[in-house]
């Protein structure tokens, strides 16, 4: 990385001047942390002890007899606590929330994987926590914001704009604007200003470094390709960055939505409506409109509806070190069907478009390559989007019936 | 000597202090947008501020979000904004025009195009999400006579205020405490003993913005600042009212600072 947080032309700070202070502090007790053993050692062992790492990575025979072509292997994120990649950044920000001597997180979240991740660990932490969730996220993913509330956290519906991920970040932006004194803000993927797309993608690099360990003892050696879906891009920089270089190729998988009209999917690469952008405080990809106003997106999935991406993808990519693909919603739905009937695997909607992206390749190499994808959670919080996708009579009878009865009492 | 700080300093003979009202362009559409601004120049405030909608305003408050998703819907061309700005400007020469959007849309506009578009019709440019360790991007805009306005909060340490005025013209923008626009000016107590410090810095007009609300707010501004800015205040009022809530939260601005003898 290059001075004052660019990665090639992306990154950067561009934010309001009265958060220059507080983002000081922040660039400065990070760098500091990270040189702290003792600081290291703390976040390592709450990724062991409180979320279970490492988290394994799984031989899937009967997929790769299905697919035919490449052997797959899956890294299992779902395994962490909370269920998704999201615990490892906030086990790190958390632990240098309470270093730098604040009280109160704010973050935004989008599946919501995020929020319950941050108010997990804001309850362990002893932390206040405000979560901002895009009203029509919250509809989608109600479960999550149920167990947000349970934690004990503020969870703030924000119905500006498109009422998604993008809306809470700009939320979560003022609240920092608003409160920095006290207020961390622990972002939830590998974007925004100086140090956070580094800090991130630093907490998430654990991932890749296992699969480094684990490749070599399963495999006996790198697999061929890796596989991880971008929303932000915190799970593919985790898994991407420690093999960067190694010879082993990248391969983000991206929403594909409904189509590829303007507003119907959520692609920042391999389209024209996207293209150089500075918004959220930093320079990316962004989906965007002749006027320069951010897109809409759409995505099966409201962790990868986001406008935006880490500038450390859009860099890489821009140097050819990471390829981008898509997924559209029906592809995903079957991918994550796929995995489920053939492995007893429950992946998250996110997830199922690497699993879509992978499975789509892994046909047509070779028997002796070898891929990884990277789950970078579980589907249970999707049961409702899943049913409906599935078209499950019975789950509509149940949700009356539960109905009826709360009614009732 | 930059237009915009000979314009303040000239209108300041006489005036204790100048008003800096906001209008956001396309809101609730073009052409009433228009009729805002025309009224307000009309009525005589020194300065306009002219917010180009952005998607994703992070230093802006509810209310004009708010205004500036609703103003989106209608598609504002920037390039149209501009023509307006031009016509507004000629028809009215006592006052001045400034932009104010978010770096995005400029950009996208082209920073060169924009300075040339704005060359000698408009005197400034604010945009938000810009600090001056990126001021290098704004230079097309400065050599074309349009100054960008820098922002200083009450936490701008006197090293970060000596690096500001360094490079600052025209007037420095002061928000009057931590947050967004359009919250409740709750810091405005301590609005004197940051302004003077800010004063100890630069030379140039202070204006002073961001909850600025009231007739009593511009009377704690007196002898302090040089602009009061005024934003959320009249959309609010033009959201309850229409253009006869402008009227009625102008008039108010207004009296209040005839009533103040000039200093
Ligand atoms: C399970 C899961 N995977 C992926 C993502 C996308 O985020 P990122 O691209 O930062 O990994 C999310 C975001 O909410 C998620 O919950």
């Amino acid at each position: 990385m290059s001075d004052e947080g660019y990665f090639g032309q992306y990154g950067g700070s561009y934010i309001p001047e009265i958060l220059f202070n507080s983002q000081q502090q922040l660039i400065e007790s990070f760098r500091e942390a990270m040189a702290d053993e003792c600081f290291l050692q703390q976040v390592k062992s709450e990724m062991q002890n409180y979320s279970g790492r490492p988290t394994p990575l799984t031989y899937c025979g009967n997929l790769t007899q299905s697919v035919g072509g490449a052997q797959i292997y899956l890294k299992r994120e779902d395994l962490n606590h909370s269920g998704a990649h999201k615990m490892n950044n906030v086990i790190g920000q958390g632990l240098l929330a309470k270093r730098m001597g604040k009280n109160r997180v704010i973050a935004e979240t989008g599946a919501g994987q995020h929020g319950v991740a941050t108010a997990l660990v804001s309850a362990r932490l002893g932390l206040e926590c405000t979560i901002y969730m895009g009203a029509h996220d919250i509809k989608r993913q109600y479960p999550n914001v149920f167990w947000m509330k349970q934690l004990g956290a503020t969870v703030v519906p924000v119905t500006t704009g498109s009422a998604t991920l993008k809306d809470a970040l700009d939320e979560a932006i003022r609240d920092w604007c608003t409160n920095y004194d006290n207020t961390h803000y622990l972002i939830g993927t590998s974007c925004g200003c100086e140090p956070f797309p580094e800090m991130v993608a630093g907490f998430q690099s654990v991932i890749g470094e296992e699969v480094k360990e684990q490749s070599i003892a399963q495999i006996g050696r790198y697999p061929d390709r890796i596989y991880a879906c971008v929303g932000g891009g915190s799970n593919a920089c985790g898994i991407f960055l420690p093999f960067v270089n190694s010879g082993t190729e990248l391969v983000g998988v991206e929403a594909g939505g409904i189509g590829d009209g303007p507003g119907e999917h959520a692609k920042r690469f391999n389209t024209e409506q996207a293209r150089f952008g500075i918004a959220q405080g930093y320079a990316t990809r962004f989906l965007q409109d002749d006027q320069g106003q951010l897109q809409e997106t759409q995505s099966i999935s409201a962790g990868l509806d986001y406008v935006g991406v880490s500038p450390i993808l859009a860099d890489l990519e821009q140097q050819g070190k990471v390829r981008m693909t898509s997924a559209r919603d029906t592809e995903v739905v079957e991918a994550f069907k796929l995995l489920m009937v053939n492995e007893g695997i429950v992946a998250a909607l996110e997830s199922s478009h690497a699993i879509a992206g992978g499975i789509r390749e892994a046909a047509s190499m070779k028997a002796t390559d070898s891929i990884v994808i990277n789950v970078s959670g579980r589907g249970d919080k999707d049961i409702f989007n899943v049913a409906k996708a599935l078209n499950d009579v019975a789950f509509d009878d149940f949700i009356e019936d539960y109905l009826g009865e709360a009614a009732k009492s | 000597m930059s237009h915009l700080k000979s314009f303040i300093q000239d209108q300041r003979t006489d005036k204790p202090l100048l008003l800096m009202t906001h209008v956001v362009y396309g809101y609730p559409n073009v052409e009433q947008s228009l009729e805002v601004m025309s009224h307000l120049l009309e009525e005589g405030v020194e300065l306009l501020e002219v917010q180009f909608p952005f998607s994703d305003p992070v230093a802006d408050g509810p209310v004009i979000t708010d205004a500036c998703h609703k103003a989106i819907s209608n598609r504002p061309q920037l390039g149209a904004c501009l023509e307006h700005i031009k016509d507004l400007a000629e028809r009215y020469p006592n006052s001045k025009i400034l932009l104010m959007s978010y770096l995005n849309p400029v950009l996208n506009y082209g920073v060169e195009r924009l300075a040339e578009d704005m060359a000698g019709i408009v005197p400034g440019i604010i945009i938000p999400d810009i600090t001056i360790q990126n001021q290098r991007m704004l230079e097309p805009l400065q050599k074309s006579g349009v100054t960008p306005i820098w922002i200083v909060t009450p936490d701008t340490d006197n090293a970060r205020l000596d690096g500001i005025s360094d490079i600052a013209e025209g007037m420095l923008y002061c928000v009057s405490n931590a947050g967004v626009t359009g919250q409740q000016a709750s810091g405005l107590e301590n609005i004197c003993s940051y302004l003077t410090r800010v004063r100890q810095h630069s030379e140039l007009p202070l204006s002073v913005g961001f909850g600025i609300s009231e007739a009593e707010h511009l009377l704690r501004l007196k002898g302090h600042a040089d602009v009061a800015i005024v934003g959320s205040a009249l959309l609010k009022a033009f959201n309850k009212d229409g253009l006869t809530g402008v009227e009625m939260k102008l008039n108010e601005l207004q009296s209040a600072i005839s009533k103040m003898s000039a200093c």
